[in-house]
């Protein structure tokens, strides 16, 4: 098996463990911020090199010499350098009061999972990834306490599932274990009807934490594993199932939004509805489709976190914010945020000129070849969730501001570099998208043909 | 200068404008209100004459149209992207219109919204509209149509909310961009159904020979879809038939971009969409009905309304919507030259009349000093002709708006909102408020450090 020509992969598992320790030391917070911002830029640079060395290989797999369980495609560099850069923000931009040893270690915890996760040469370190990941929930690294008991639980119970149905799939692929494996992920994923956690999570959880682990998307990851992914040849029916449980959420839960008035349940049902179409782009077994799920995917991890900060960082200087009576007229006080939370806003949505307008051409087209009630349900199901989305805006945005709130300072320096980059991303990848959707199409070819799978060795 | 680039540059030139002083805004750096002006004085005196270049080249050309290819933005394996520009005879009118008019407003704008706080975003805006509505006419298929189409309905209304610190803006820029993004459904499958039935929604793929002589590509009951979606798609930007409503609620932005976007540019996206499909429409027998219907009904309907509007805007927003409806209705029996020539003088005496509206009565008293105060009622009342049950009944009708809102809001708000409520059921309330005392953690500090920011 081809390695890499240096442990760049072993290098970031260390930058985050190194990471985590000091977060949970050092007694400083800015130090502790600084700290926890330089291992998630240094893991990000890590995965960056390594994606740089798979493209020069030809997008072929490449495994680390040092630590040889793990080990990078194109698709996983991508993700996981987007995954920690967007974990180094959130650092960055995180109020004070979010930065805490135990959060900041919380939250570079569930970015050195991701790690693990994306780059687990077999099921047993996908499953340990998986585990990582929500450690810092139940371990309650973020408070909490007893308000996030009912979310504690549906994520014991869907981590559970997740790592009883990748053991037995190590041993005994069947039927019975494929149903297991697409329950786990419908529990994982929030798919609908189980769907309740996650929103529960978001409006009560730790923010920041929750989109992140919101955002490592580990239940569409073990779909495109290469021993999930011959599953799908053996029992198509799977693949309808799939993608209309996908459907079904996306559409559900954008309607659902019509009567939210609180900012997070909002935010956290149009994340779930549009991260449903990822879903529904990979089970659509044409190239276009799952290349689109892949671009959608960086699209909804990078437009997704940049509205979950600003969200927070709003929270925490207005507290109207977190169940508004009226339209809070934000605009006129903090112009940057709220520049920031349209674009990023409009991203998601897929406005021409940002990236996620090429996810969602390439996803409708995909969707309409193979299932076209798909095809039709999907750009609706987008409307509406714009719609809600402007609704969202206007809501923290527009009106008049209150008289209480008199003064609102507008982004930080510290806030303002790392939404900068989020739009940056999000714009620059939009106007000129060849090289991510071709880094993202190769290997999304043979995905369902059981050559090749994105993830991990072809 | 070929021409190609000359239309590249076009397109281009505004493009880099808005992506330069949106990054300045973004580094903390203000432009001056008098630097913005000039600024936008000589990037669309730039544009002018660009402009007029391009109708000298156009008119030498043999085949009088001008091609623009950017190559392909992205491909996934048979589908790809093709970023492409035309120019041609039914193209160049609007181009005019959008890089004259715009230069117009804009410099209106200067005096008009002085001291405003929404200076800087206004002129932001009104560039992003300037790119939008030039690769709506200018596009060479439908997929680099619907990009520019939705630019143009984004920041159509971003403006409408303009005035953000009311509330009556904001709340009529969420119905709009609401009414826009279901109408905007319709061009999106329109689209993915070209693709995915005739591999390809290129104006040479789905036509053959230049406009107007061209000839449909496809036939059958999937192009027939197709032209049916696309009218609807142009029923809502220029609010006609089922989304007659929203155009009045439009007036609630500042009075320029009134004019640019409801007297000339935006709302006349739909009619020039018409005229591109023209052929196609003419082939089906359903969508050709439907928009003779649809802008008959929409003429009428909007004429009584606009003799009832008690304000100037919303009467011209109705007196517009009559015109357009007109322009339908010529598309649809096919008089295109005539549609084509009304769009144009429209757009141009609408803006006029829009602009003019803030002083209006400014205007009317000097008129009527003019005159010597001998000022006679204007416009003959066709309707006084009707038996007397039927104009009240009509006055009921143009009074309540032909009641479009109420049955928006009580069969299709309401249904929405009802199923919405339903669907909560999904959402144990064990799972939701188990604590209600207890508030979420942004009011309570999740480290392990004091509360404080």
């Amino acid at each position: 098996m081809e390695t890499l020509s240096f442990p760049t992969l072993t290098v970031g598992l260390i930058a985050w463990i190194a990471g985590i320790v000091l977060s949970l030391r050092l007694p400083d917070q800015k130090q502790r911020r600084g700290v926890a911002a330089a291992s998630a830029l240094l893991s990000a640079v890590c995965a960056l090199t390594t994606g740089l060395q798979v493209q020069r290989a030809h997008g072929m797999h490449l495994s680390d010499p040092w630590l040889g369980f793990l080990g990078a495609d194109v698709k996983g560099a991508l993700i996981l350098t987007l995954l920690s850069a967007i974990t180094a923000g959130l650092a960055i931009l995180a109020p004070r009061r979010d930065c805490g040893g135990r959060a900041l270690a919380g939250l570079l915890l569930i970015g050195a999972s991701a790690q693990i996760a994306y780059c687990a040469s077999n099921l047993r370190w996908f499953a340990i990834g998986w585990v990582l990941s929500v450690l810092p929930v139940c371990l309650s690294f973020f408070g909490g306490g007893l308000n996030l008991r009912p979310v504690t639980g549906f994520i014991t119970v869907s981590t559970a599932l997740g790592v009883g149905a990748m053991f037995a799939l190590g041993s005994s692929p069947g039927a019975g274990v494929f149903a297991l494996v697409l329950v786990a992920v419908a529990f994982r994923k929030g798919l609908f009807p189980v769907h309740s956690w996650l929103i529960s999570a978001f409006e009560r959880g730790p923010l920041l934490a929750t989109g992140l682990l919101f955002n490592t998307h580990f239940g569409a990851a073990l779909l495109t594993r290469p021993e999930v992914s011959p599953l799908f040849e053996k029992y198509p029916t799977a693949l309808d199932l799939v993608s209309y449980s996908a459907l079904f959420t996306a559409l559900v839960t954008s309607i659902r939004c019509f009567t939210e008035r609180t900012p997070r349940r909002l935010i956290a049902l149009i994340c779930l509805s549009q991260a449903s179409f990822i879903l529904a782009g990979l089970v659509t077994s044409n190239e276009a489709g799952v290349t689109g799920a892949w671009v959608h995917w960086l699209v909804v991890v990078t437009a997704s976190t940049g509205l979950i900060a600003i969200l927070r960082i709003l929270e925490v200087r207005v507290m109207d914010v977190v169940k508004p009576e009226g339209q809070l007229g934000l605009a006129v006080r903090a112009p940057r945020l709220a520049t920031g939370f349209l674009v990023c806003s409009l991203a998601l949505i897929g406005l021409p000129g940002t990236l996620g307008y090429c996810a969602e051409d390439l996803l409708f087209h995909g969707a309409l070849s193979s299932h076209p009630f798909l095809g039709v349900v999907l750009p609706l199901a987008t409307a509406f969730n714009a719609i809600n989305l402007f609704r969202l805006y206007s809501l923290l945005f527009l009106g008049v501001l209150p008289k209480r709130v008199i003064d609102v300072q507008d982004a930080l320096n510290r806030e303002r570099w790392p939404l900068v980059a989020c739009i940056l991303i999000l714009v620059a990848s939009g106007i000129a998208p060849g090289r991510i959707i071709t880094a993202m199409s190769p290997a999304s070819v043979t995905h369902h043909s059981g050559t090749s799978t994105p993830l991990s060795h072809p | 200068m070929p021409a190609e680039i000359l239309l590249k540059s076009l397109i281009l030139l505004p493009c880099g404008v808005f992506l330069l002083i949106s990054t300045l805004w973004l580094l903390h750096d203000h432009l001056s209100e008098n630097a913005t002006a000039r600024f936008h004085g000589w990037t669309h005196a730039l544009m002018v004459a660009i402009t007029i270049a391009l109708g000298w080249e156009l008119w030498r050309s043999s085949e009088h149209v001008i091609h623009a290819d950017f190559g392909e933005w992205f491909r996934v394996g048979d589908y790809h992207f093709r970023l492409a520009f035309i120019l041609d005879r039914l193209s160049y009118p609007f181009v005019v219109l959008v890089t004259v008019l715009t230069s117009l407003v804009g410099s209106f704008s200067v005096r008009y919204l002085h001291r405003d706080p929404g200076f800087q975003r206004f002129f932001l805006l009104l560039r992003l509209f300037t790119v939008g509505s030039l690769v709506v006419f200018t596009a060479d298929s439908l997929d680099s149509l619907v990009a520019g189409w939705e630019l143009v309905g984004i920041t159509s209304v971003l403006l409408i909310g303009f005035f953000q610190y009311r509330r009556e803006p904001v709340r009529n820029a969420l119905r709009v961009f609401a009414t826009y993004r279901i109408a905007d459904l319709n061009i999106l499958i329109a689209v993915f159904l070209a693709h995915h039935q005739f591999h390809g929604s290129a104006w040479n793929e789905l036509f053959t020979g230049s406009w107007p002589n061209s000839v449909p590509v496809p036939t059958g009951s999937v192009a027939g879809a197709i032209a049916l979606l696309l009218v609807l798609a142009a029923c809502g930007k220029s609010a006609q038939g089922p989304f007659l409503g929203w155009l009045a609620r439009a007036m609630e932005g500042p009075t320029p971009s009134s004019a640019i976007f409801y007297g000339a540019i935006s709302v006349h996206a739909g009619a020039y969409l018409l005229l591109r499909v023209e052929p196609l429409i003419r082939a089906s027998a359903a969508a050709t009905t439907v928009l003779i219907g649809v802008g008959l009904i929409t003429a009428v309907v909007s004429t009584l309304i606009h003799r009832t509007s008690p304000d100037a805007k919303t009467s011209l927003a109705y007196a517009c919507q009559t015109q357009l409806g007109i322009i339908f209705m010529e598309i649809g029996f096919g008089f295109t030259n005539l549609a084509l020539i009304h769009a144009v003088g429209h757009a141009v005496v609408r803006t006029m009349q829009f602009l003019r509206t803030p002083s209006m009565l400014s205007d009317y008293h000097r008129v009527h000093a003019a005159s010597g105060g001998n000022l006679g009622p204007t416009g003959g009342q066709y309707e006084s002709i009707l038996p007397q049950p039927i104009q009240i009944a009509l006055y009921r009708i143009a009074f309540g708006r032909a009641f479009y809102d109420v049955v928006v809001d009580r069969f299709l708000i309401a249904g929405a909102k009802a199923v919405s409520r339903s669907l909560s059921w999904f959402e144990p309330n064990w799972l939701q408020t188990p604590h209600e005392t207890a508030a979420p953690s942004a009011s309570a500090p999740v480290s392990d450090r004091p509360a404080r920011h």
